[in-house]
């Protein structure tokens, strides 16, 4: 039995449920809630309340009937796809993060950054609109003190670290405010591999983090 | 003592709980035995309020009525997936609507939990809210517990779901600190569980 330490906040299952955030965040949201039955019960909690919400709200006239559905249904049938298990699947990897890597975690083409220091980027948007990417750090190293201008989700794939609020370990996750500022050290034996996403570019602190930044680019 | 005092502070609305028995039954209805009176019962409550939502996000009338079209045919074809003892059939629904306007939003699907995913974790000692109060209770007592809440936390669970706003977004909106929304969210969603939890309990 998992044993998560780290949860998701009530403000970011809100969001969730009100289907207001962007599709990294979604991610990584629904790797944690894969690994968290706690989490995944609040989740539902949400969507209760949102159904209320709705049965409960204004109504306004519609001018295609139930009749219009039913035979829209008889017109086109439909032609049910399969999902694919994905190819990274089963290897500590919850299938919402395994569906976008085109291979087992150790597999994939990482790129150095700085010593013990390796991402693999999974994003699409420009710099600017936030990070998602996959980071890997060896055993031993410290990151850089940094904050992030709004809001950033990690998520522990495997290893752990520790930082000013406490252990982080796989299926964890650091649910961070803007005002946040941390200086994670990796403590466990194997490389500590975590999920990132933003929403803004992280900044970091020091010579070190001003020479890494730009490498970095989370 | 407290559950007198909690009961004594509202009658239950039965009127409410009678009509989500009926759309459960229509939506079980729908799913075993393709019935059409039972969808057109389940449409006619639903689907303006379904047009409704989604024009109140912003959705202009003409895109929210095929939306809503699209919605109502899903629910049409996967009735049969409705899981009567795990959800309300206003919950269902709601996710429908919502996954169907992310997918229209963004080009592709909202990305959500695999049931089947190996990496699963199910934890059978803590019992579900449904297996604490029974499905129906639930809803009840979550819409009391709503009515309770202070305004000024509904207003934020009402902006979050009827327009669609993130918790930075309503801050910025009602001119607020982003501190003050989420200790409002936060505050709200503890009253709520404590209020589900307390009633079966004491």
């Amino acid at each position: 039995m998992n044993t998560i330490s780290h949860h998701l906040t009530d403000e970011t299952i809100q969001d969730y449920s009100a289907g207001v955030l962007n599709a990294p965040m979604e991610t990584l949201i629904a790797c944690h809630l894969t690994l968290c039955p706690i989490c995944r019960q609040r989740a539902e909690l949400a969507d209760a309340i949102g159904g209320l919400s709705l049965g409960d709200g204004a109504t306004v006239s519609m001018n295609v009937t139930a009749q219009d559905v039913i035979a829209l249904d008889k017109a086109n049938p439909v032609t049910g796809d399969v999902p694919q298990t994905p190819v990274a699947s089963g290897a500590g990897v919850p299938n919402p993060l395994a569906r976008l890597l085109p291979s087992p975690l150790h597999e994939l083409p990482w790129k150095t950054f700085g010593p013990g220091m390796k991402q693999y980027n999974l994003g699409t948007l420009p710099r600017k609109e936030g990070a998602f990417k996959l980071i890997s750090l060896d055993p031993g190293s410290r990151m850089s003190k940094h904050t992030h201008e709004h809001r950033e989700l990690t998520f522990i794939v495997s290893g752990s670290y520790s930082d000013e609020l406490g252990k982080f370990k796989a299926g964890d996750i650091a649910d961070l405010s803007a005002d946040h500022h941390h200086t994670p050290h990796v403590d466990s034996d194997i490389p500590c591999i975590s999920l990132i996403a933003t929403d803004a570019p992280v900044k970091f602190e020091g010579l070190f983090g001003k020479i890494v930044q730009p490498f970095v680019g989370i | 003592m407290q559950k007198k005092l909690l009961q004594s502070a509202k009658a239950p609305d039965e009127a409410a709980q009678a009509l989500t028995q009926r759309m459960r039954d229509n939506l079980v209805a729908i799913g075993k035995y393709r019935d059409e009176a039972a969808f057109q019962d389940l449409y006619a409550h639903f689907s303006g309020r379904i047009k409704s939502f989604l024009m109140g996000k912003g959705t202009q009338e003409s895109v929210a009525e095929e939306l809503t079209q699209e919605i109502m045919l899903i629910v049409w074809r996967r009735a049969e997936s409705y899981n009567p003892d795990k959800a309300a059939p206003s919950t269902w629904l709601f996710t429908i609507a919502r996954n169907r306007r992310t997918d229209y939003l963004r080009g592709h699907s909202r990305i959500e939990v695999e049931l089947d995913d190996e990496m699963l974790e199910i934890d059978d000692s803590r019992p579900t809210q449904e297996e604490q109060v029974g499905l129906l209770q639930q809803s009840q007592k979550l819409e009391l517990a709503l009515n309770k809440l202070p305004q000024e936390q509904r207003q934020v669970v009402h902006l979050s779901y009827f327009r669609g706003k993130s918790h930075g977004a309503i801050a910025q909106w009602l001119d607020l600190p982003v501190g003050t929304v989420k200790s409002r969210i936060r505050l709200a969603m503890q009253s709520i569980r404590s209020e589900l939890v307390s009633k079966e309990i004491k």
